[in-house]
């Protein structure tokens, strides 16, 4: 579904992304597991074309120069220079890292934002199936998202995510910062939500509480993917073992 | 008496003026300083559009109000669009637009007593002994009915939902689809049809000329800035406050002294509290 090929980004002539290439198929749960500044982070917004629209910006007020090189195909189409929002209409939705809901807006009308592209029934329709994986959202619908806790508003972020319907979910540290208990109810989720047939890529800096849940995993060092394999390989691998499951 | 209901008045036609240009910052961060010659641009063209084209005023105000909107539209996809993101920059794109707009009208002669729109509504009432005229009236409903479609709009249509996103989380707008350059760009076209609304209906009460331009901006934004960028309720109230002020102004020391109020008021407002009224201060539950 997802390829990426040789992928390499500079932010000037620093190296954030090094010779990249990952797969990921139909249905897959795929983990990429790194720590602070690995490149994860770069890697989602390149996938997801936000990098372009950083890029633009950059450009325009004379700042950082970002070159981003390679290929990305999804679903066999090149799509490396296409705006962020042909992609979202293509089905690559990406739910960034450290929660950013809209905190002004309470949950009910954060989710009828994320519903931009479709119409109203489908809106409502996607709202329901948000309540149906999130049940706490519901309880909490009219409360203004600034309001809620950190792992409340993760969920509204992975909520609004859904909204945009996606084939291929994006997810970037989701469980960062979260109780151990809120990992594994999110971690949980997640599954699920995969388990609906929406493809799942998921960055994170500690393996533990993703590992129960995926298929496959890569490895990410200094931006390069440095180890790769199922869920098996990953826990058996001594490096990974003492770097990111901390034995 | 006379001074609470003219005080009404003018803080209506305050909140009028400075709508439009609350509106285009709280959703794109972009304060819009062509606001006021768009405002003046849109009593030029019904005022021509009535005298060259003979059109009803009814017919030439809703057209000088879309022109307005288109006029805002090409200067952010025209100009703006090359500097966003760098907001001296950006002011300075705007101011220029203004001033350019501003002068090209005093070039064209679009000054001294000769022009004035006639009134929509004709009479007057009396309120407790004072008389107000029709028009007056009417400005203040459409200001009530301003406020309330514009909730309306920004909190159950589409467009309306994607400013509310865009103008709390840019990167998570994108990220679900939202353009924001076409957001911005539609921002800035309805923050100019509002000054050129807020035109229609209020320059028929008095004489127009180009450098009512630089006055409606000033009065913009005094309001914007007591009342705290990005704030609605703050608008409102800051409207209040300054439009009684001058009038108190107006009564107990005289008319002359009226043009200092709002300028007196940035200049305290940014000294004793630089947020505004209502400003935002990133609320500490919100740290999360």
């Amino acid at each position: 579904m997802l390829q990426v090929r040789n992928l390499l980004v500079f932010f000037e002539n620093a190296l954030a992304i090094n010779d990249v290439s990952l797969e990921v198929s139909q249905g897959e749960l795929v983990a990429v597991l790194g720590s602070n500044s690995a490149g994860k982070t770069t890697l989602m917004n390149t996938v997801s074309g936000l990098l372009l629209d950083i890029q633009k910006k950059e450009q325009r007020r004379g700042g950082e120069r970002i070159t981003i090189m390679g290929r990305v195909e999804y679903e066999g189409r090149e799509i490396i220079q296409q705006k962020p929002s042909l992609r979202v209409k293509q089905g690559i939705v990406l739910c960034q890292e450290r929660h950013p809901v809209f905190r002004d807006s309470d949950v009910l009308e954060n989710l009828r934002i994320a519903g931009y592209l479709y119409t109203r029934r489908e809106v409502k329709e996607g709202i329901e199936k948000v309540f149906a994986i999130f049940p706490v959202l519901r309880r909490l619908r009219k409360r203004r998202a600034g309001l809620l806790s950190g792992g409340e508003q993760q969920m509204l972020a992975a909520g609004i995510a859904l909204m945009a319907r996606p084939r291929l979910l994006l997810m970037d540290e989701p469980l960062l910062g979260l109780s151990p208990l809120l990992q594994a109810e999110l971690a949980a989720s997640i599954k699920e939500i995969c388990r609906q047939g929406i493809t799942t890529l998921v960055t994170e800096q500690f393996a533990r509480p993703i590992m129960p849940i995926i298929d496959r995993g890569y490895v990410m060092e200094n931006g390069r993917l440095v180890f790769s394999g199922n869920r098996e390989e990953l826990m058996d691998n001594p490096e990974v073992k003492s770097a990111y499951l901390g034995v | 008496m006379s001074t609470i209901i003219y005080g009404i008045i003018t803080s209506v036609i305050l909140a009028l003026y400075a709508v439009g240009f609350s509106l285009t910052y709280g959703i794109s961060g972009l304060a819009n300083f062509a606001h006021g010659a768009l405002y003046i641009l849109a009593g030029y063209i019904s005022w021509n559009l009535m005298n060259y084209l003979g059109l009803p005023f009814l017919a030439s105000a809703p057209l000088a109000v879309v022109a307005c909107a288109l006029v805002g539209f090409i200067i952010y996809w025209g100009l703006l669009l090359r500097v966003r993101g760098i907001p001296l920059s950006e002011l300075v794109v705007t101011f220029a637009a203004g001033v350019a707009i501003l002068e090209l009208l005093t070039w064209r002669g679009f000054y001294g007593i000769s022009y004035s729109l006639p009134v929509f509504v004709e009479g007057g009432v009396e309120i407790w002994g004072v008389a107000v005229d029709a028009q007056r009236l009417l400005v203040i409903a459409v200001g009530v009915a301003l406020v309330v479609l514009l909730y309306l709009f920004v909190h159950y249509t589409k467009i309306g939902l994607a400013f509310r996103g865009m103008a709390q989380n840019e990167r998570t707008a994108l990220s679900v689809g939202i353009e924001s350059d076409w957001i911005g760009a539609l921002s800035l076209a309805l923050g100019s049809a509002l000054a050129g609304l807020a035109a229609v209906v209020v320059l028929p009460l008095g004489m127009m000329e180009s450098s009512v331009g630089y006055e409606v901006l000033i009065y913009a934004l005094a309001v914007a800035i007591v009342g705290g960028l990005e704030s609605t309720p703050g608008m409102v109230v800051a409207s209040f406050v300054i439009g009684f002020g001058q009038r108190i102004t107006a009564s107990y020391i005289g008319p002359k002294w009226m043009i200092i109020v709002p300028l007196a008021a940035i200049v305290l407002v940014l000294a004793v509290r630089p947020s505004g009224l209502f400003g935002k201060f990133k609320e500490l539950e919100e740290r999360v």
